[in-house]
């Protein structure tokens, strides 16, 4: 446990450095997307809060009972804390409406707003998931349920940097993220 | 678990009749073991079989959505391992699927002995069923599917 304390997280991502010298990090854009209750869910609300981001759709039968098995030990987890915040996104959009993704969080018992099933343009999700998450999310109808893509959770710190991307289909690799997610929380 | 270790023990009737065949000596004792442990007849072993085959079909087709212990996940998912369900309707639901509210996507690889494993397993594992279910009975179950 002393050594947790010291912990350090990287940064991940591509850095760039600023014309006065400075490390620029990668760092998620703005984004724009509806939830389960059809509010709008913006890079303001998670502004100053660590937050986990996945993908997955509804009506995926392989890996996302796993996923969400697994993100439901967050949520049970930090339900109450106001500085921690996840956020799913729908890779099927079309079919994800906002009611459908109600109904999916009810089935879940999330009622806290901190668990955001988000919908949107698809081609900005994917856009999102690809290029600032890091993670593939795709369309392909060679897929069980026509659609590909990483099973990852990715962990984001205060200022929207990504700080570590977990397998989120297993327990041992969530219990890392459980652990981390303490140090993040612990930065200014 | 506990079915991997009954397995061994049903086995080993069969373990000691080819030691039978190798070592003359130890027939008297052979036949001794084999009726010290006939109590597992080929009907259990085949059983043990079906079950442990059909956990591991049940690991790879079932598990994600039900988890292991057949518990469902909340409301998503229904939990399993108290259902009434007949070993026909269960086979019909497995191999296709079910539509419309409480969706479940169609096993349509699932063939007459996988299917046949899997009910052996469940009714094994959360019924105390110890007959096997066999592939005949699954092949006239999906004549009569709805």
């Amino acid at each position: 446990m002393s050594c947790s304390q010291d912990k350090k997280l990287p940064f991940l991502g591509p850095k760039t450095v600023s014309a006065s010298g400075d490390t620029v990090y990668h760092q998620i854009p703005n984004f724009n997307f509806l939830n389960q209750d059809s509010v709008v869910i913006s890079e303001k609300d998670v502004a100053g809060k660590v937050y986990v981001a996945d993908f997955f759709f509804t009506t995926c039968p392989t890996i996302c009972p796993k996923m969400k098995t697994q993100m439901l030990r967050i949520y049970e987890r930090y339900k109450e804390r106001d500085d921690v915040r996840l956020l799913s996104h729908s890779i099927d959009p079309d079919f994800d409406t906002p009611s459908v993704l109600k109904d999916y969080a009810a089935r879940l018992h999330v009622t806290s707003p901190k668990w955001n099933l988000l919908t949107g343009d698809k081609a900005k999700i994917y856009q999102l998931g690809q290029k600032s998450y890091l993670v593939s999310a795709q369309e392909d109808p060679a897929e069980a349920g026509g659609f590909v893509h990483s099973g990852a959770f990715i962990l984001v710190d205060k200022n929207r940097h990504v700080r570590g991307i977990y397998d989120g289909t297993v327990e041992a690799e969530v219990n890392h993220l459980l652990e981390d997610m303490e140090v993040l929380l612990k930065e200014q | 678990m506990v079915n991997g270790k009954c397995f061994f023990i049903h086995n080993l009737p069969l373990t000691i009749y080819h030691l039978k065949l190798n070592m003359k000596n130890y027939i008297p004792i052979a036949i001794i073991a084999f009726f010290f442990f006939s109590c597992s007849s080929k009907e259990e072993i085949l059983q043990q079989q079906y079950a442990v085959e059909g956990m591991a079909l049940y690991k790879t087709h079932c598990e994600n959505c039900h988890q292991a212990d057949g518990s469902g996940l909340r409301d998503l998912y229904p939990s399993i391992n108290k259902s009434k369900i007949s070993p026909e309707a269960l086979t019909c639901l497995m191999r296709n699927g079910k539509k419309g509210n409480g969706f479940m996507p169609a096993n349509a690889k699932l063939q007459g002995l996988d299917l046949a494993e899997l009910v052996t397993y469940m009714r094994d594992e959360w019924g105390g069923n110890k007959q096997i279910y066999p592939i005949d009975s699954v092949q006239l179950a999906l004549k009569n599917c709805n």
